[in-house]
């Protein structure tokens, strides 16, 4: 049986899972905010195939960076032990999952 | 499409148009695509799918930006926002499967009634800072998910409990099938439901709308890459600016009263409201 009650809960030897997920999410907006900002450089030089590839790698990392969260929130959970919180997070993955594969053949 | 100094101009007005909506978007728990669509259409003379793409791709930098204020204030409720996350997430899923079965006058006249009906409720209880005597249901407290925040505007910590565990997650459901139906409401439906079902204070509300709405734009994102409605040098500039914008009012919003940011809501969720009403029957 799990305790429910926070008092009586042991200290997790892990850092808060807000801090690790802020942490995700800046590395995740620094790696898109250079790309992008490389790539409207470049653009400016006057190269605007490189341009391009720059700020789409720039966008998709930023695009990765929320999934790459949900993810991350799930292990954390998995490692806790809070299985309850493990499924959800499964849960909104098959769920996302399954959203880019049914839009993916509509748009097809 | 656009050379020289003509785009490199143009690349300058998104920039600073989209650091404006990723102030407002970030302060609000809200995507901002009730900015970046209209300037995008009607200021820059884009196609409506180029518009809605890069403001979707916007959402996400909304989220992500202003989420590492929020997370380190603690504002954002973790385990509330995976919890309605799946509703959010499957209910966009079963707008997807659905679409083109109903009719989709009726539900712009539908949710837009139901967003003027919170935002009705929002305005009665425009004056109070914090929700009082919460009560906990057994659900909230067997997935233990009350939470605390130091509150940097009144200088103290707050506990809260959260209540209408079950009822918040039926309404995420149904935000989410708006969301995929109708490509609209990243934020507007959130906000009131965990602010007047589950008694969230407003300032978590709209931390924990922010986290959450990154995850659900980013599954439409995807569908938007893959169909090529993504235009870089369009889109490119919109997520620099809203990224900046978004960072700058997470650092904003942690400082004003709670009563203020709902305030600042309560205009936008009536426009909101009134616009679906209108689409609906025009």
């Amino acid at each position: 049986m799990t305790i429910h009650d926070p008092e009586l809960q042991p200290p997790s030897p892990h850092e808060p899972i807000e801090l690790t997920l802020a942490r995700l999410l800046r590395i995740g907006s620094l790696i898109s905010a250079v790309l992008i900002a490389a790539g409207i450089g470049v653009m400016l030089l006057g190269n605007e195939a490189v341009a391009t590839r720059l700020v789409t790698a720039g966008l998709l990392a930023l695009l990765a960076t929320p999934i790459m969260r949900v993810i991350t929130a799930g292990l954390i959970f998995v490692r806790e032990k809070d299985w309850r919180f493990a499924c959800f997070c499964l849960v909104v993955i098959c769920a996302l999952a399954a959203g880019i594969l049914l839009g993916q053949g509509h748009g097809g | 499409m656009w050379q020289g100094s003509g785009m490199l101009l143009q690349t300058l007005e998104i920039f600073l148009i989209a650091i404006s909506a990723g102030v407002f978007g970030s302060m609000l728990g809200l995507g901002g695509g009730i900015i970046i669509v209209p300037v995008l259409t009607l200021l820059f003379d884009l196609p409506m799918r180029t518009a809605v793409a890069a403001s979707t791709v916007s959402i996400i930098a909304t989220s992500t930006g202003a989420a590492v204020a929020f997370l380190q204030d603690r504002l954002t409720n973790t385990r509330v926002a995976i919890w309605l996350e799946m509703g959010t997430a499957t209910g966009a899923l079963t707008g997807a499967l659905i679409a083109g079965y109903l009719n989709q006058r009726f539900l712009y006249v539908l949710f837009g009634l139901l967003l003027a009906y919170s935002g009705y409720n929002m305005f009665k209880t425009r004056k109070n800072e914090l929700p009082e005597g919460v009560l906990p249901d057994r659900l909230s407290q067997k997935l233990q998910l009350q939470g605390s925040y130091t509150d940097r505007q009144l200088g103290k910590r707050i506990d809260y409990q959260v209540t209408g565990t079950i009822a918040g997650l039926i309404v995420m459901y149904f935000s989410g099938i708006a969301a995929g139906l109708l490509g609209i409401g990243a934020g507007i439906f959130k906000v009131p439901a965990m602010d007047q079902i589950m008694r969230i204070p407003f300032k978590a509300s709209t931390a924990t709308s922010n986290f959450m709405i990154g995850v659900t734009a980013a599954s439409g994102a995807v569908v938007y890459f893959a169909r090529g409605d993504v235009k870089p040098m369009i889109a490119g500039p919109v997520v620099l600016g809203v990224l900046l914008g978004a960072i700058l009012g997470a650092k904003l919003m942690v400082r004003l009263k709670s009563s203020t940011i709902r305030k600042l809501f309560i205009p936008v969720i009536i426009y909101t409201a009134f616009e679906m009403i209108y689409r609906g029957l025009k």
